[in-house]
């Protein structure tokens, strides 16, 4: 993994978190704040993938957090809650070809007949959408579970 | 005493309305719920009860000798985060004093949603599709057939959805639309990559909202509601993959298994 790697990973997630920020209609003035966390979130899951080697589902966990914990600050200045801008940041890392060949294996073992190699493929997919979906629900809620127990963030 | 009881009911219904207007518009259940009491709380009522349904949401208000409760049908109106903000800046407000139990229905109600404007939300969702389609490696034809594909589709994600149709039918029909569009790359030979160029131009499909939504709310202790929009995701997904499916097959190509 190369800097440069690095720097087109971060430039290519920007570029979704902020279109799909446009489609949720989030306010100009804080798309920036998409694009930011969509660079940082799916830039820190490369590289804690590519250089440390860590599964795919912790690294999300990780980097959902770091951008939750980032938002915060943002959200504080924005005096807005932080979801307004994380989940669209969290959009370019939601395991969407896996969660539609999950249910295009089940769609086929309807269609083609049952097969092991369909099967696998299905639970496979399956498990990786889950525990992906779970890393990122669960990262974007960590300062909420961890620090802000009993009071508000906004 | 009886002179309270107009103030309550007031009071109930901005809440009911504040909690409800972040409900339509793609809100977790904790934020609509800490809305609704804040709102409620800060205007003086001495308890405030949220109960969260799938299609509903019921608000009770309560002072020191009478308690009023109110339903509110939720109808969804899309994802619109600058409405998120606005509501809860009223919230804010009150909270600091600086709006009555008048002007905060004033404000409420004048929040004119934002929306930008249709073409650049194309333009916009077809870049980012591309972008999804090179984080995959495909090439540059491939990124380029991604982008027609699913700015296509999402313009008419928009022309069905300002039809009412419902999101079902119109995930089905995008998808086919955008699948069917990638598929000429296959077809045609356009490329190294076109088949991950069918894969990218669906993902302005996946249900990322709902999904994110429905495992936040079931962390945080609202089951049901977590339930409700796990398997709405699911039904989006599977109506999508519908739509993927029968392209596949009127264009005999099999890009995914």
């Amino acid at each position: 993994m190369s800097i440069i790697d690095l720097a087109q990973d971060m430039l290519l997630a920007a570029i979704p978190a902020v279109g799909f920020g446009m489609l949720f209609n989030v306010p100009p003035q804080v798309l920036v704040y998409c694009a930011i966390g969509g660079a940082l979130g799916h830039g820190s899951r490369f590289a804690l993938v590519q250089a440390l080697g860590m599964p795919l589902e912790w690294a999300t966990l990780l980097a959902a957090g770091l951008v939750s914990f980032v938002g915060i600050y943002a959200a504080q200045r924005l005096r807005a809650h932080p979801k307004v801008f994380t989940v669209a940041s969290m959009i370019p890392m939601v395991p969407g070809i896996a969660a539609y060949t999950t249910v295009l294996a089940i769609v086929q073992m309807n269609q083609r007949g049952f097969s092991d190699e369909l099967l696998k493929t299905a639970v496979q997919s399956g498990l990786r959408t889950f525990f992906v979906v779970g890393a990122l629900a669960v990262g974007l809620a960590a300062p909420g579970l961890l620090f802000y127990r009993r009071r508000p963030i906004v | 005493m009886r002179s309270e009881a107009p103030r309550l009911r007031e009071i109930n219904r901005l809440c009911l309305q504040a909690g409800l207007q972040l409900m339509q518009h793609g809100a977790e259940s904790a934020l609509v719920e800490s809305v609704a009491r804040r709102v409620g709380l800060a205007l003086g009522a001495t308890r405030i009860d949220v109960a969260i349904m799938a299609n509903a949401l019921t608000v009770s208000a309560s002072s020191v000798d009478d308690t009023i409760t109110r339903v509110g049908r939720n109808e969804d109106q899309g994802i619109n985060m600058h409405i998120l903000i606005e509501t809860q800046r009223v919230m804010l407000d009150l909270e600091a004093g600086t709006l009555n139990l008048e002007s905060a229905f004033a404000r409420l109600n004048a929040i004119v949603p934002f929306r930008y404007p249709r073409w650049m939300v194309v333009v916009a969702i077809g870049l980012s599709c591309a972008s999804f389609a090179r984080l995959t490696h495909a090439d540059w034809t491939g990124c380029a057939l991604t982008f027609v594909a699913s700015a296509l589709a999402m313009a008419l994600r928009q022309v069905l959805g300002r039809l009412h149709f419902s999101p079902l039918v119109n995930f089905f029909v995008s998808a086919f639309v955008a699948t069917s569009i990638a598929a000429q790359g296959l077809i045609y030979h356009w490329g190294e990559t076109p088949k991950v160029a069918m894969a990218a131009s669906c993902l302005l499909l996946v249900p990322g909202v709902p999904l994110i939504n429905s495992v936040s709310d079931m962390v945080k202790g609202y089951i049901n509601t977590g339930i409700s929009r796990g398997t709405l995701a699911a039904l989006l997904a599977l109506s999508t993959c519908g739509g993927i499916v029968l392209a596949m097959t009127v264009w005999k190509v099999w890009a995914w298994i």
